[in-house]
């Protein structure tokens, strides 16, 4: 692996451990299976396009693109709570619709954000290469993100959450309304992953309306690596690890893409079965841990 | 206090398991009674409860609490005058919290629940004193996940947690049926002690006919989603686990050998 490659695996890994803190609110706070995030992410990104190419503040558009992604996060939780839908069904929903939705709002698949100043641009004026001031910015918005989940993780809203997604039968006799939980949880979590699509899209230079898929599978890596690598026994290590999981899932996948033996090189292409092994190996982590005979 | 006013309950109605569960129940329970539940599996009993915390919405009459009607009001909702303590002791806390963050969660009810820290040192104190008068040592593990503790331990702490905010109500649903005769015991003394020093008015269902006629300031029996049996006041003076059996089964017709539970 070269030492570009190794560099942006850990800049892409700070920028989406936004988004992989966001499904780490729902899947494992809440326990809530949220699939609303491949919609999400990309919504994020096309708000955040369209503010910059109209000549709003990078950073209001960052904020707009996740009042955005709350929004979808907030037709999840309706559709679940008020109507009924099965979680899962309820995420594909919004997933699916929110395609539509972001054609709309960009009018093309695809709005190029070259030449525009960006978030990341008052850092590039202090002198430092885009992808150094990328690394930087991701790297502060993770620890922002992370100080602000393990404070709010130890509120009295953040106690009836995660209590949610461990007993709600308990929960509802302690007068907390889940509805309410599901609501505020899958909410913020839509708007991290808002927040991610526009940071993302600001690095790469474009919104596109394909840019989501996959996400939640990635998100969801990073959760179970976190998970495989520091155990979740306190929500500060769950949150940390959910981080560090981010970053070792986008070495993981650098490092695959630049293997070689022989004439054989992995593909772009093979991304997805990359993943899904990634995923299979952690989860089965644990228990090949206990086998060895190492001690959790 | 508590009013059930012509309640009715039906599971899995116009199909071939429909099982009326409460069939026009009129029941009225006043501040201060301590009423023993008893009756046969089927016999309504947890419906009934459930119908009073508002787990279940009867399908007509209306449930009253101090005067109001409450028929529509959810559970969490009623959860701010009720506290209720399940059967199964895994059920009344959430094990990957903290003892204290459980407690945190059960001290708010019916408050709101925003932005403050849901643990700080003054109520961490009221916690540690709560959990001394168990004197099962938690008051010095506050900040072990529950679900590290016992069945018994587990149920301590969700009747601590039940009667944390002051309700006026207590629903025991066989709170010691899944717990060995000791812990049963401990847990069963707790309810006692916890139910005289709160005045709290408690609604207890239990298949332990002993531990009815010795806690039980009334005694109501049932059968077949309807009350059979109502002892209280001079009739309950004197009354005994053998009186209570031979009623029972002037009731259903038969011997008690088919329900070995009530015989414990």
């Amino acid at each position: 692996m070269t030492a570009y490659a190794f560099l942006g695996a850990i800049e892409h890994g700070l920028m989406f451990s936004l988004m992989a803190l966001g499904v780490f609110l729902t899947f494992r706070a809440l326990d809530f299976p949220d699939l609303s995030v491949d919609g999400s992410f990309p919504l994020g990104a096309a708000v955040c396009a369209v503010c910059i190419t109209k000549g709003v503040n990078p950073f209001a558009a960052v904020a707009a693109a996740g009042f955005a992604g709350a929004c979808a996060g907030f037709v999840t939780a309706f559709l679940n709570t008020k109507l009924k839908i099965l979680n899962l069904l309820a995420g594909i929903l919004t997933m699916i619709a929110s395609y539509s939705v972001i054609l709309r709002i960009m009018g093309m698949p695809n709005l190029p954000l070259l030449g525009y100043d960006t978030i990341f641009t008052p850092i590039e004026n202090l002198g430092f290469a885009p992808q150094t001031a990328a690394i930087i910015f991701s790297g502060f918005a993770a620890a922002i993100t992370a100080i602000f989940l393990i404070w709010f993780f130890h509120t009295d809203m953040g106690l009836a959450l995660r209590a949610t997604g461990d007993n709600m039968k308990m929960v509802r006799a302690q007068g907390i309304s889940t509805n309410r939980m599901v609501f505020i949880g899958v909410s913020a979590s839509n708007g991290l992953v808002g927040i991610c699509g526009a940071i993302a899209a600001q690095s790469l230079g474009f919104a596109d309306v394909n840019m989501g898929i996959g996400t939640v599978v990635a998100g969801l890596a990073s959760v179970i690596v976190g998970e495989a690598i520091l155990s979740s026994r306190s929500v500060l290590r769950a949150v940390i690890g959910v981080i560090l999981g981010s970053m070792i899932y986008r070495l993981a996948i650098a490092y695959a893409l630049s293997f070689q033996i022989g004439d054989f090189r992995f593909s772009p292409g093979d991304l997805n079965m990359i993943t899904a092994v990634i995923v299979i190996a952690a989860l089965s982590f644990p228990g090949l841990r206990r086998k060895v005979g190492v001690g959790k | 206090m508590i009013e059930l006013m012509n309640v009715r309950k039906v599971f899995n109605p116009k199909t071939v398991n429909e099982n009326v569960a409460i069939k026009g129940l009129n029941l009225k329970i006043e501040k201060g009674e301590f009423v023993a539940v008893i009756g046969s599996n089927g016999a309504g009993k947890s419906t009934m409860l459930n119908l009073i915390a508002g787990i279940l919405q009867p399908d007509s009459g209306n449930v009253m609490a101090n005067g109001k009607d409450i028929t529509a009001l959810p559970d969490h909702a009623r959860a701010s005058f009720i506290g209720s303590v399940f059967q199964d002791p895994l059920s009344g806390t959430a094990k990957s919290l903290s003892i204290e963050e459980n407690m945190a969660i059960a001290l708010k009810r019916g408050q709101g629940r925003w932005f403050r820290k849901g643990v700080n040192r003054k109520n961490r104190q009221l916690f540690s004193e709560k959990l001394a008068t168990l004197g099962l040592g938690l008051e010095n593990r506050l900040k072990t996940n529950a679900g590290l503790l016992s069945g018994g331990q587990r149920q301590c702490l969700t009747l601590l947690m039940a009667v944390m905010a002051n309700p006026e109500i207590l629903l025991l649903d066989e709170h010691t049926a899944a717990l060995d005769p000791k812990t049963a015991e401990l847990v069963m003394n707790l309810t006692a002690k916890l139910v005289s020093e709160m005045n709290l008015t408690c609604l207890m269902v239990t298949h332990n006919m002993k531990q009815a006629v010795e806690y039980g300031s009334r005694i109501i029996m049932m059968h077949g989603g309807e009350v059979v049996v109502d002892v209280r006041g001079a009739d309950r003076q004197g009354l005994t686990v053998a009186d209570l059996m031979r009623m029972f089964e002037n009731v259903r017709g038969v011997g008690l050998e088919d329900d070995k539970l009530l015989l414990s």
